[in-house]
């Protein structure tokens, strides 16, 4: 019996054993597959990698970013855009009436997509030490994080004033309970990351979605001259953003900026041809992957006649008040062809409202997505802002302003400018800006700076939505959304 | 060697010492049920007949004893009442006995009643068992071993064969249906091989799966929607938590375990059954025709200041000559089939039985179906008399043809049918699908979407098991099982040329999952001094999970008619594939004891350990202990006859769930980036996920239960009462992380989850005669949900469901503190803006006749931060109630289900009235009865207006759920056997199923839900593909 039982016991531990495949390895996780820790920026590869990622969050179609409408959005305030009355676009609605509430995806969308480039972008300014491979290349793309952040944080420091700043790339509890910076040393941090990447980025770009230097000193231009304005209202800078833009039009050639010869080719938006001279920066899309299409052009600016989604149209004081011309024949489209072979007026439309044909596909194409890129600034702008901030700078106009301002007005059609005071040369410069840049994000932020919100929404046209409510300086920045102060309360 | 072992690993000594304890003589993994079961209860007289000295005996009886139908019952218990003298009968039937003078003989067998009879004269005696109506001696599965009803401490609702024979059931929730008292079920995706959703007692967790665990003669983790009805023998649904403890780490949401069918010794057993069903929609939405539609249109245009949309030439055309009826083009009527047959038999030594099953089921929607084939083999052969062997193989392959939830919400053609408008054709003056909708919707055509898509997954299961049972010595066995399971899913899907606007693509998706799974029980069951029943098992066992899966999407496909079939000729791929695997290993131990019968006593134990918790956080205790007093044995309840069984019991437990994916302690990279740098292709790169928490450790409940068991009248009367508390805390809870630190979330053990409830199972043979026959069986039960507490992060938090689709500013559900899982978040309606109350909405910016919500912080805006708590997804109680009635050779079934306590967010509706979606135009007749100003100023759908501010995530859509059906109706006809000459047995039947619906929800069906699988998003209708009104017909032959 004993004998029996002891070899029993045997038994059992040798199946045990047979069975258990080894106590301790048995229960460790297998990883493979997965890509865990710095060391995966360890690489020149895995830098560049990375580099991709942080772009990602400018540009995921209907998750985050910028592709799909939502800096039309956020940019309505302008007296340029504005929205359909009912259907489906109250979010829109919020920004053209300035109601914008903390739950308004449109905000959270491009705040989520800005801070996840910052956050890629972190992760190489934090560990590109400890990256083996060509020192150059490594420092290009160094120079493109450094361009990422900043353009990140410029977009966040405008739409929503006071914001989190952050510099790590990775997540402590400790973040959890931060409070709020604000402007003057979000904009620090801006400029020294802009400087960061004119020191390392190339002269010429490396593929078309990419900055070059000029880009970076563009940028950096623009950043003074908004710095200028409110809520900084630092006048030292305009003297910085004249210089700044005098440079990179001085350099022009090297960095293969040039305006386009005619706002058709401008405005083409062909897929077959992209990568025009006038662009300074644009974050480019590819339609044949859900995830990066642009869905600024085609549908969004069309109107319900032509299958077209309604998102954003011209406000009709604007439109009455641009001056005539090739620039507004290519600016705003008025005349609509229908399936059936009609043809409509917009005062014929359901909508009641000209649309704009910079944001019409090349052959009307009925779609929402396209390859076109989202053009972040062009050279027009660099022109436009030396105009501007040279005249503010010196308390007078030189033939340099002059030169700027006319170098635009004669592509649009326009009576080239001359002797004018410095008042009314900058109402003529700013009137310049609203008008050559219509609809491209840019009227709002004029507006905010040189606070003349309240003005250009005084006198809506009668079929133009009203601003709910007066408005007043808490209306130049938006809410942060609701997900940031749901889980931390000190940003409230 | 031995003691080399116990020094270097603790837990393989814990290990060692709980094998070394136990022994039982016992099937330990592999439970058997009532009729096939091997009388080894009581192994005490089984040899024992040979210890007597037969000179001290000196009457020789012998006989036969048979069942009511005059069949042999072979392995019956004959033995000389008060003392060890017995023996067994043989295959035949017939046995032997030396007993001594005056003796009285007992005769049982288990789950018949037993027979005292004293010989007198007689040596030959021949014994007629009946079978025994009451359950007391039932026998019941419970986790590795088997009890009889009446020794059962824990709380366990045993359902047989028999009680779903004779209905139509093509799968295994259609069993548990109703028929067990605190399970919900609920088909929450009406297509057929759609989802169901299976809750014991109420959902615990937030993150992870609130899936019972089911076990598959013993092999755990089964899939449930691949087992064959037909086969199961039966089912044991294990709810408190002493029964699922000894399941640990996965029995916190309960343990359904199934016994498959074994052959019998004797003449081979065919049985074959077939069915034929017809199905259609339960009902449709009332829409307007296309004049009617365009007229409203109109209306709308003039209300908000713009031009009119449609002519009256236009108008009088569509009255004239109609429109589109959408949903006429959704739905049809479509048919099914399914084949069973199964071959049982075998010799004493050696049994087996094999089955195949067929079913081909059509969707009510165009284009969707399922297709699915089951074949299974079980082998049992006992080698010797002390080692038996065992072999189960089943093989299943089911195809899904549009009925995944990928094409649900927008993409789901019934909320297209609902949402295009009726005066848009359905095909372009040049033939082709209309691609955009000019009035209507801003989607894709839902013609477009059942023909020009095709989304076809295919999954494949092979699962083979093997085990050997072997009795060392008398009460002392060891049962040692392997099994293997192999999953394979592909997934086909092909987007065509009208469903993406001209931009077609295809998707080839495979995953294959393989686990592993070792069992060693061994168990010990002796009767000491005939009054003290011990009955022990410990057992050790590990699983191993591995997927490998991959995918590859072809863009812009040059030629769409290859669709999936060759997606090589594409413009841009996306290609990924990804690992990933998963460990287990488990030490458990249980003891039962039972006084005379009379007081019960089971403690259990089980340690686990997991691969997806860091080291410190591994492993896991899971004690269990439960008591039971069966007051009707007692000797102050001899003198009545009425309570046959009045049993006390109470348990106290604790289960774990490690209901979280592999690698969340772990902070990964994104490899889905995809960057466009020059608009002609793309560059893939890497983005920081989610942040891993390296601190997550298991999550556990701990359940206490008490109940009450009572039997009336010999089994007429039998009634069952628990009530129980669960307690889930260390809840993994994905916390959104804000996006400044960059978004995602983060999982987190915190917080609180509560259910509270009672259940209630009564059933009784109302009528009993011999030609009429009336049973009767009712279970309800309550489970009350709440969340305790966040662990102070955070004082809500959201899940998002995605369904929403321009119709949700927020995510629609909350988990709060104070609130039950899955509570709806929006605003409260309050109606609309009556005249008189201009003031009032001026003061919001709105006129009479304007949506009116509630303002809850009172600062004069209707905001984000209005939002509040307005309804729960969950329902709170449930209850089935099953009535078979027989009248000779007739049998009707009539089984209700009721579910309440809930609310569904009706978002097709929404989208399809309001105008303010993805829906642009509203097309339910109801918007004729809107507010409009002068003629109906008492309406509480909102006017049209431009003031009208529309927020679907309210209580205007938020509508009761509540419903009771009647699920299941079924006839059935015994064939006399004279008919077919006696040879075999054939029934015929015929049934509905879902025929009647009683309910207040104006949705089509208060069952189906959009979001499937969570407990925290459930109840949203949008475009949920309901279930169908099913008539069947088929029959059932045995031979």
């Amino acid at each position: 019996m004993k004998i029996i039982q002891s070899n029993i016991i045997k038994m059992i531990i040798a199946i045990t054993f047979v069975f258990s495949t080894g106590c301790s390895g048995f229960l460790e996780e297998d990883l493979q597959g997965q890509l865990v820790g710095v060391g995966a920026l360890n690489s020149v590869e895995g830098l560049d990698a990375a580099l991709t990622g942080a772009y990602k969050g400018l540009g995921w179609t209907w998750s985050m970013g910028f592709f799909h409408a939502t800096p039309m959005g956020a940019t309505m305030g302008g007296d340029d855009i504005t929205t359909h009355p009912a259907s489906n676009k109250q979010e829109f609605r919020e920004f053209d009436q300035f109601a914008v509430s903390p739950g308004n995806s449109r905000t959270s969308q491009m705040y989520t997509g800005c801070y996840k480039a910052i956050q890629g972008a972190n992760n190489i300014i934090e560990n590109y030490e400890n990256t083996e491979g060509a020192e150059e290349v490594i420092s290009e793309i160094v120079g493109e994080a450094y361009f990422l952040r900043a353009f990140s944080y410029y977009w966040l420091v405008r739409l929503y004033g006071s914001i989190p700043l952050i510099t790590t790339p990775n997540f402590s509890e400790e973040l959890l309970s931060i409070s709020k910076t604000a402007p003057e040393e979000v904009y620090d941090l801006i400029i020294s990351d802009f400087e960061q990447a004119e020191l390392r980025l190339p002269n010429t770009k490396k593929d078309p979605g990419r900055p070059n230097k000029g880009s970076a000193s563009a940028f950096l231009a623009d950043v003074y001259l908004t710095m200028g304005g409110w809520p900084i209202n630092d006048p030292s800078k305009y003297k910085l953003a004249a210089d700044k833009a005098k440079e990179v039009m001085d350099n022009r050639t090297l960095y293969g900026f040039d305006l386009a010869t005619s706002y058709e080719v401008l405005w083409a938006n062909d897929d077959a041809n992209l990568n025009l001279p006038e662009e300074v920066f644009a974050l480019y899309a590819y339609d044949g992957v859900g995830q990066t299409m642009n869905a600024h052009y085609g549908f969004a600016s069309m109107p319900g006649e032509q299958s077209g989604w309604e998102d954003f149209f011209a406000e009709i004081n604007f439109f009455n008040d641009f001056p005539a011309g090739p620039r507004k024949d290519m600016t705003f489209r008025t005349d609509f062809e229908l399936a059936d072979g009609r043809t409509l007026n917009w005062t014929e439309l359901q909508t009641r409202h000209p649309y704009y044909n910079k944001y019409y596909q090349a052959g009307d194409k009925k779609r929402w997505f396209s390859s076109l890129p989202l053009v972040m600034m062009r050279y027009a702008h660099v022109v436009l802002i030396y105009a501007e901030a040279s005249a503010r700078e010196a308390g007078s106009v030189t033939s340099g302003a002059y030169n700027a301002v006319n170098l635009i007005r004669t592509r649009a059609g326009l009576q080239a400018l001359n002797n004018l005071s410095v008042d009314a040369f900058l109402d003529a410069v700013i009137d310049e800006r609203a008008w050559e840049f219509a609809a491209e994000r840019t009227r709002w932020f004029d507006l905010v700076r040189l606070e003349m919100v309240e003005e250009a929404n005084a006198n809506k046209n009668e079929r133009d939505l009203n601003p709910i409510g007066t408005i007043s300086k808490d209306d130049y920045t938006f809410p942060l959304p609701i997900t940031e102060t749901l889980n931390n309360p000190n940003l409230e | 060697m031995k003691l080399k072992l116990l020094k270097t690993n603790s837990n393989l000594s814990v290990g060692i010492l709980l094998l070394i304890f136990s022994c039982y003589s016992g099937p330990g993994t592999y439970a058997q049920a009532k009729s096939n079961f091997q009388p080894h209860e009581f192994p005490a007289y089984n040899d024992l007949g040979k210890e007597n000295d037969v000179n001290e005996l000196p009457i020789l009886i012998s006989g036969k004893v048979m069942d009511g139908n005059g069949d042999p019952l072979p392995g019956a218990t004959i033995s000389v009442q008060g003392t060890s003298v017995g023996t067994v009968t043989d295959i035949d039937g017939n046995y032997t006995l030396d007993i001594p003078d005056e003796a009285a003989v007992v005769f049982s067998y288990i789950g018949y009643e037993t027979q005292v009879i004293k010989p007198g004269s007689q040596t030959v005696i021949n014994v007629t068992l009946m079978e025994d109506t009451s359950s007391l001696e039932e026998v019941v599965v419970v986790g590795y071993g088997s009890q009889t009803k009446s020794k059962l401490t824990g709380s366990v609702t045993s359902i047989g064969a028999k009680e779903f024979e004779n209905q139509p059931v093509t799968r295994l929730d259609q069993v548990l249906q109703g028929r067990a008292a605190g399970v919900q079920v609920t088909n929450s995706g009406g297509a057929p091989g759609g989802e169901v959703r299976i809750r014991i007692r109420g959902a615990n967790s937030i993150t992870g799966s609130n899936d019972p665990l089911y076990v598959i003669d013993g092999y755990v983790g089964a899939d449930f929607s691949i087992i064959n009805p037909n086969d199961i023998e039966s089912l044991q649904v294990l709810k408190d938590a002493a029964s699922t403890a000894i399941y640990g780490s996965r029995g916190a949401n309960g343990v359904i375990i199934i016994t498959t069918k074994r052959g019998e010794p004797g003449a081979i057993k065919v049985s074959y059954n077939n069915q034929f069903s017809m199905s259609e929609v339960l009902k449709r939405y009332e829409t307007m025709n296309a004049a009617t539609f365009a007229e409203v249109a109109n209306e709308r245009s003039d209300a908000t200041g713009l031009l009119p949309i449609f002519t009256a030439d236009q108008i009088t055309g569509f009255r004239q000559k109609g429109g589109t009826d959408w949903q006429e083009e959704v739905f049809r009527r479509s048919f099914g089939q399914e084949h069973q047959i199964s071959v049982s038999g075998g010799s004493e030594r050696t049994t087996f039985m094999v089955s195949g099953n067929i079913l081909d089921q059509d969707g009510i929607i165009n284009n969707s179906g399922f297709k699915r084939q089951i074949i299974r083999a079980n082998i049992f052969t006992k080698a010797t008399e002390k080692l038996s062997f065992r072999v189960n193989m089943f093989g299943s392959r089911g195809e899904n043809t549009n009925t995944s939830t990928i094409g649900f919400g927008t993409g789901s053609p019934l909320v297209q049918a609902l949402a295009w408008a009726p005066t848009t054709p359905i095909f372009n003056g040049m033939g082709e699908y209309t691609m955009n909708d000019p009035v209507g919707s801003v989607k894709e055509n839902p013609v477009a979407l059942m023909y020009d898509r095709e989304l076809l997954e295919e999954r494949t299961t092979g699962n083979i098991l093997g085990g050997l049972n072997y009795k060392i010595v008398d009460g002392l066995s060891l049962d040692v099982q392997y099994a293997v399971n192999y999953f394979n899913q592909q997934n086909k899907y092909f987007y065509g040329t009208f469903v993406t606007n001209r931009n077609p693509r295809a998707v080839r998706g495979s995953s294959e999952q393989i686990t592993l799974q070792s069992t060693t029980a061994l168990s010990y069951k002796k009767l000491f001094a005939s009054d003290h029943l011990l009955d022990v098992v410990g057992v050790f066992e590990t699983q191993e999970f591995t997927n490998n899966s991959f995918s590859a999407t072809a863009n812009q496909l040059k030629d769409p008619s290859l669709s999936f079939y060759n997606i090589g000729l594409a413009g841009s791929f996306n290609v990924n594939s990804a690992f990933q695997k998963w460990t287990l290993m488990s030490f458990l131990g249980r003891a039962n004891y039972s006084f005379q019968d009379k007081y019960l006593l089971t403690v259990a134990l089980r340690r686990d350990g997991s691969s997806k918790f860091r080291e410190d956080n591994r492993w896991s205790m899971f004690p269990s202990v439960a008591a039971g007093w069966n007051v009707a044995d007692e000797s102050f309840m001899q003198n009545q006859s009425t309570l046959s069984l009045f049993k006390i019991r109470g348990s106290w437990g604790i289960t774990g769930s490690q209901a979280i994916n592999p690698y969340a302690t772990q902070s990964t990279y994104r490899t889905d980036p995809l960057v466009s740098f020059n608009g002609s292709g793309v560059v893939s790169g890497i983005m920081l996920g989610n942040p891993g928490n390296a601190n997550l450790r298991w999550e556990t409940t701990e359940q206490s239960n008490f109940g009450v068991e009572m039997e009336f009248l010999e089994g007429a009367f039998y009634f069952e009462g628990d009530i129980f508390m669960k307690s889930t805390r260390d809840l993994l809870i994905n916390q959104q992380l804000p996006g400044y630190v960059g978004s995602g979330f983060i999982t987190r053990n915190l917080g609180k989850v509560d259910n509270k409830g009672w259940e209630l199972a009564l059933s009784a043979n109302i009528f009993k005669s011999r030609s009429i026959n009336w049973t009767s069986s009712f279970n309800i039960s309550d489970v009350r949900n709440e969340v305790v507490s966040l662990g102070g992060v955070a004082d809500r938090i959201f899940t998002n469901t995605n369904v929403g689709a321009g119709m949700s500013t927020q995510s629609e559900y909350v988990v709060m503190p104070g609130n039950p899982l899955g509570s709806y978040w929006g605003l409260n309606y309050l109606g609309t803006w009556k005249p008189g109350e201009e003031s009032q909405a001026q003061a919001f910016g709105a006129s009479p006749g304007d949506s009116r919500y509630e303002d809850l912080n009172n600062d004069g805006a209707v905001t984000s931060i209005d939002f509040q708590v307005i309804g729960a997804g969950i329902p709170t109680t449930t209850l089935g109630w099953n009535n078979t009635f027989q009248y000779k050779s007739l049998t009707l079934n009539v089984f209700f289900q009721g579910v309440f306590g809930f609310d569904k967010l009706h978002y097709t509706r929404a989208a399809a009235i309001s105008g303010s979606a993805d829906a642009r135009q509203p097309v339910l007749k109801d918007i004729q009865n809107r507010y409009i100003p002068g003629v109906n100023e008492t309406s509480d759908i909102p006017a049209f207006s431009l003031t009208n501010l529309n927020f679907t995530q309210s209580t205007r859509f938020l509508e009761s759920g509540d419903f009771v059906r009647l699920k299941n109706i079924s006839l059935s006809y015994d064939v006399p056997p004279v008919w077919l000459k006696n040879a075999a047995k054939l029934s015929v039947f015929v049934s509905g199923i879902n025929l009647l619906t009683f309910t207040n929800y104006s949705g089509i069906d208060p069952e189906s839900s959009s979001v499937n699988g969570a407990d925290t998003a459930l109840g949203v209708d949008y475009g949920a593909y309901p279930n169908a009104r099913i008539l069947t017909t088929g029959i059932n032959l045995t031979f």
